[in-house]
């Protein structure tokens, strides 16, 4: 077991409110690794890097800085679960020390209610905090039933990784974090075509984000994937509802369940579908159950 | 694009919005179109297209709540490909800021950041949620100081 690592949660709004499976499978899942979840109150909204961002940038810095100023005054680093509040958590910090005239700007809008923003705090998404402060070795220690040939493929969605010169997590054109991650379950990840292609979702357009949803599950068809896995809610909502819409509007059935990749680890940990909120999905994953169960008895059988 | 006007006034303005100064280093590569999937996805959107109407100060092609900005995926792609340091998802946002300076912020984006600045998140609770987190044996979720936010929020 690793030293003990404390971190503040920063849980954001798509997962606990409408996707409260994932915070589920984050909170299983990191008791067996050693890892300390520091529930802090007071966290609003991240605030999105999209609308909110669109309409106000000072705005948008403002009520960033004022949430890093939470985690600053506990003296603990902060992780992520939404690519969304990873964007704007590293971001406002980058800029922030990129302009000094705008922290400025920003801590006198925060003495108003006592807060100072220094730029001390770390963040990180979960995965990131997986691969650097927990690592591999551990991880694999805690797999109980490896997830032996069931083929992932992976989206790593945009804003984990781009722009790098921010986030500084891996190569934003040629990634291994979540290959090596899902390797580690015991699962096969597999690459595609359209790893790396935006799920649209920040696209205000009637049919460009159903056709890229398209593409990509096109392209995971195409190498057999079994599932996908991936790390962001906002990602997850344009995937598992989006393929019943896809069906409905294009007429062409995926059918490829859509996982968080914590409530794949609960799944190698030993966590029953349900244990990790799967049968919340839109897109059941009785093939993959079917599949797991199989391999298992064989394993027995040899 | 025959006009020869710039309109030097609508750059200033644009230079002082975070991120917008950025536009004046486009050199016009298109190295972000090829690498931008609305652009893939659409014959309309194009960002090299956007950074010169930007640089020839376009203003009224530009800043309205149909404008073509609207269908930037925010991916960040051209962000990191552009060898100018540009950002131009950075300069289409401070685009976006202008469209709010100047009230013609699409409907719901403007009902979306709205609904953050009064309930403090930007999914709405509803009286199922907590019961549906009780289920699976989360804690309950608290309410978040939306007075805070406001006070520093207030110009």
């Amino acid at each position: 077991m690793a030293e003990n690592v404390r971190v503040i949660p920063f849980w954001g709004c798509m997962i606990p409110v409408k996707y409260p499976q994932m915070e589920l499978s984050v909170r299983k899942t990191m008791e067996p690794l050693g890892v300390e979840l520091v529930d802090m109150d007071g966290f609003t909204c991240c605030p999105d890097p999209i609308y909110f961002k669109a309409r106000d940038k000072v705005q948008w810095l403002t009520v960033a800085a004022r949430n890093l100023c939470i985690a600053e005054e506990a003296g603990l680093d902060i992780i992520t679960m939404c690519s969304g509040c990873t964007s704007t958590l590293l971001e406002a910090k980058f800029i922030l020390a990129e302009e000094p005239e705008l922290k400025e700007k920003v801590n006198q809008r925060l003495k108003r209610i006592g807060k100072e923003y220094k730029g001390t705090v770390t963040i990180k998404h979960i995965v990131v905090m997986l691969r650097d402060d927990i690592g591999m070795e551990i991880l694999s220690s805690t797999v109980k039933r490896p997830l032996t040939g069931i083929k992932v493929g992976i989206h790593y969605g945009c804003h984990l990784l781009k722009p790098s010169q921010i986030m500084h997590i891996d190569d934003a054109d040629y990634p291994s974090l979540l290959e090596n991650l899902i390797q580690t379950l015991g699962a096969t990840p597999l690459t595609h075509t359209e790893k790396l292609l935006c799920c649209g979702k920040g696209c205000l357009d009637d049919n460009m984000p159903l056709q890229m949803t398209y593409e990509i599950f096109a392209s995971m068809e195409a190498v057999g994937a079994d599932c996908m896995g991936l790390i962001c809610p906002t990602c997850f909502n344009s995937f598992d509802i989006g393929q019943i819409l896809i069906s409905r509007k294009m007429n062409r059935i995926f059918d490829l369940p859509v996982i968080y990749f914590c409530q794949l680890l609960g799944l190698a940990q030993g966590f029953q579908p349900e244990e990790v909120g799967l049968h919340l999905h839109r897109i059941k994953i009785d093939k993959i159950m079917e599949k797991l169960v199989k391999s298992e008895s064989v394993e027995f059988a040899l | 694009m025959s006009d020869k006007q710039l309109d030097f006034e609508f750059r200033e303005r644009l230079n002082r919005i975070v991120g917008g100064d950025h536009h004046n280093y486009c050199y016009q590569c298109g190295a972000c179109v090829a690498v931008c999937p609305a652009a893939r996805f659409s014959d309309e959107f194009n960002p090299r297209d956007i950074l010169l109407m930007t640089l020839l100060g376009r203003e009224q092609e530009l800043i309205s709540a149909d404008s073509i900005i609207w269908k930037c995926t925010n991916c960040y792609s051209c962000y990191e490909r552009c060898p100018q340091d540009v950002r131009p998802v950075e300069v289409i946002i401070a685009l976006k800021n202008m469209c709010t300076q100047q009230g013609v912020l699409p409907d719901n984006v403007d009902k979306f950041s709205e609904a953050i600045i009064q309930t403090g998140r930007s999914v709405v609770i509803t009286s199922t949620i907590n019961r549906r987190r009780q289920a699976l044996g989360l804690p309950e979720l608290k309410d978040v100081p939306v007075e805070e936010l406001k006070i520093i929020l207030d110009e």
